[in-house]
């Protein structure tokens, strides 16, 4: 389970995340809800060192991936060694500290 | 003097291997040249620090009194097991850092200040004086407080310090501590410096320990009045 | 529309600044765009104050109201403009077509941001607050990081290397020596932040590929201008430096919505409309004012904004094109990476600059003979853009 929600547009298919009011194509306001789902590829990424105030870390790496479904979204890639194009699982997990509890977002683990 | 009761107030010290001399290039590629000074230097540094005692910005004013304070007291043999090093770029000092140790295992970080600003100086040498303590004294920690924002991050957020019960000998904030494992994993993204430092730049910096103006000071750390259009 | 003449402009110098708050600020800069107008006994109609987070910096809102009191230029119609990172340019937008369009004859706009009230990772948060809250802030996501991620794809796909960017963040820092309203007067080397086998302790990562001489300093600053018709500023005395073109373009707010994540759309159709409206054309451009809040945008909006084509703005760049002195000076006042980048600030900083280009008083920076500039103000991730084309008229 990767914990966010897609929308495809009903009208002329486009794949959207996060969530518009109208398609970014054709303006249609009716959506089919969609996971995403099969491997995600790494479309981009950064290694992060410096952080906005309360992140006490270095080092962490922030992508882009395509999920085979086609949902794009942006997410916490846990991976020591990150390249362009690499296969990531998806999963839903802790990803900031928000007023001490956690925030959970999309999580992307290298597939063996 | 009377040697006899002054015996009874110098205090003992550690022998300390000496820290051996580096040259860092800066990202203007300009080099420094950081080095241990002894007791006899302290004269010369206190011309430095000396228009820094009124300047508030950035706590400039605590840091410069501090220290000034106690280059005096290692001067006169008041404080004990204190080391300093410079930072020196064409002879001129654009920074000075002291410490002083604690026991063989510990060491207390005192104080960083940076004369020339925007070049990474006050880190350069900060992480000089961590590597002395932990590297060449073979210390297992160093202790260490901030007295300024800047201080604050340069040390508590770049090495991700260890916070410590109790408090630091400079009575401030809440001490932290640099351990050896701490230092290793930091060393290769904050350490900087190459030896030998090559014959002419040596020479050039131990020659003389060039004092730029009071002026020339306070515009440094405050930076220079603008000719405006 | 009525012509649009910037009859009068004001800075502050960028810089980290010890005293006085943020309304001191824009008062100044908003009185010196006055008293070089000439314009102490006239009424001004309007103000509008380009401020993107007077709120989170500096805990007041309401600046406008604020600075129209500080100025003594009630009863004027006040109010803020905010659009990121671009709500300088906005304002001047804002103001233009209030003189433009015969509501108001004289209008003051100011673009100001006192950021370094705050220490430089919350800085680095407030600043965060633009990217989309679930899809993209909740991660750590920052503008660095963003970015970071569109520079990786950006240089692997058109080749550019870390040597180029290293050119823009020097060439930008030499530009900003001679520019006495820059916050940062540093000449840096190529050896001391890239090739020195230790360089990376004097410039480390922020967002890799992006390092910290790849970033605009964090500042605080203000600047203004004063617009007013061509009949008044004949009044004035004032070289008659128009805004000959104004563009504005939106894009997606996440970036992984983009089509080709490499395309910056808004800055191709802002300049499209900027050039089109003044009936000019990229190659008409004297000197540009882009919006380099990382070194990687100066060589990517030069290419979408038309003056180069995709892949070979680094080679210009190399070549000298874009020296002070070259073909098509970019960035002659230092850019945000040697000025600052007072987000607020920015746009109109940029338009200030190019008036003293186009009226020859740029003094050591001046680009010879210059009749014709383009600036480019970049909102969010470039997800609203605003560029100017302004130009002296004999």
């Amino acid at each position: 389970m990767t914990g966010i929600t897609a929308y495809k547009c009903n009208k002329c298919g486009l794949v959207m995340y996060p969530k518009h009011f109208r398609c970014l194509k054709c303006k249609g306001r009716e959506f089919e809800e969609i996971e995403p789902a099969g491997d995600a590829k790494l479309l981009t990424y950064t290694v992060v060192d410096q952080l906005p105030w309360g992140m006490d870390e270095r080092g962490r790496v922030l992508g882009i991936v395509e999920f085979a479904n086609g949902v794009k979204a942006t997410g916490l890639v846990k991976a020591d060694d990150p390249k362009l194009g690499m296969k990531l699982k998806a999963e839903w997990g802790p990803v900031r500290v928000v007023g001490g509890e956690p925030a959970y977002g999309l999580t992307l683990i290298p597939k063996k | 003097m009377d040697m006899e009761v002054e015996s009874y107030l110098r205090p003992p010290e550690i022998e300390k291997p000496p820290y051996p001399a580096k040259v860092v290039t800066l990202a203007t590629g300009g080099k420094m040249v950081v080095r241990q000074v002894d007791r006899d230097a302290v004269p010369t540094l206190l011309r430095a620090i000396k228009p820094t005692v009124e300047i508030a910005r950035d706590y400039y004013d605590v840091v410069g009194a501090r220290l000034y304070a106690e280059l005096i007291g290692w001067y006169r043999y008041r404080v004990r097991d204190e080391f300093c090093l410079v930072g020196q770029i064409d002879g001129l000092l654009v920074g000075i850092v002291n410490s002083r140790s604690y026991s063989p295992h510990t060491d207390i970080s005192l104080h960083t200040l940076a004369i020339e600003r925007g070049l990474r100086i006050g880190a350069h040498l900060f992480a000089s004086k961590m590597e002395y303590s932990i590297e060449y004294l073979g210390r297992d920690e160093v202790l260490i407080t901030a007295e300024s924002p800047i201080g604050f991050r340069r040390w508590m957020i770049e090495y991700g310090l260890e916070k410590r019960e109790g408090q630091h000998e400079l009575g401030g904030a809440t001490p932290y501590a640099l351990t050896r494992e701490m230092y290793f994993k930091n060393k290769a993204r904050l350490v900087a410096g190459e030896r030998p430092v090559p014959k002419e730049i040596m020479e050039i910096a131990e020659r003389e320990i060039k004092i730029a103006s009071e002026r020339d000071i306070r515009e440094k750390i405050l930076g220079a009045a603008r000719e405006i259009q | 529309m009525r012509p649009v003449v910037i009859a009068g402009v004001g800075m502050i110098p960028f810089e980290r600044t010890e005293e006085g708050g943020l309304v001191e600020m824009l008062a100044t800069a908003g009185l010196n765009a006055l008293v070089d107008a000439g314009v102490d006994d006239r009424p001004v109609d309007a103000v509008y104050l380009g401020n993107m987070a007077s709120g989170l910096f500096n805990h007041q809102e309401a600046v406008a109201s604020a600075l129209v009191d500080s100025l003594a230029l009630m009863p004027a119609a006040a109010e803020r403009v905010e659009n990121g990172p671009a709500s300088g340019g906005s304002a001047i937008k804002n103001g233009f077509l209030a003189v433009a369009s015969g509501f108001s004859d004289i209008v003051l706009v100011v673009g100001g941001e006192k950021m370094r009230e705050v220490i430089g990772p919350k800085a680095t948060d407030i600043v965060a607050t633009m990217t989309h809250p679930m899809a993209e802030y909740v991660y750590g996501v920052t503008l660095p990081a963003q970015a970071g991620m569109f520079a990786r794809l950006y240089m692997t796909k058109y080749g550019i290397t870390r040597h180029h960017l290293a050119q823009v963040a020097i060439k930008n820092q030499n530009n900003g020596l001679l520019n006495p309203y820059a916050h940062i007067q540093m000449k840096i080397t190529e050896e001391g932040i890239l090739t020195h086998p230790q360089a990376h302790i004097n410039n480390p990562v922020v967002a890799d590929p992006l390092y910290l001489y790849d970033c605009c300093p964090v500042s605080d600053g203000a600047a203004a201008v004063l617009l007013t018709t061509p009949e008044i500023a004949k009044a004035l005395k004032k070289p008659q430096v128009i805004i000959a073109g104004v563009g504005q373009a939106t894009d997606t707010h996440a970036l992984q919505e983009r089509e080709d994540p490499t395309d910056l759309k808004a800055v191709t159709l802002a300049a499209k409309k900027a050039f089109e409206m003044a009936g000019a054309q990229p190659k008409d451009i004297d000197v540009a004012e882009l919006h380099d809040a990382f070194t990687i945008l100066e060589i990517a909006e030069s290419e979408h904004a038309g003056f180069f084509k995709k892949g070979e703005g680094a080679q210009a760049l190399d070549a000298g094109v874009t020296q002070i002195g070259g073909k098509l000076p970019i960035n002659p006042s230092g850019g945000l990476k040697a000025r600052g980048h007072p987000v607020g600030a920015t746009g109109v900083a940029q338009i200030v600059e190019l008036v003293w280009q186009l009226r020859g008083t740029a003094g050591k920076r001046q680009v010879k003979e210059a009749q014709t500039g383009f600036s480019l103000n970049f909102g969010g991730f470039g997800n609203n853009v605003l560029a100017f084309v302004v130009r002296r008229e004999a």
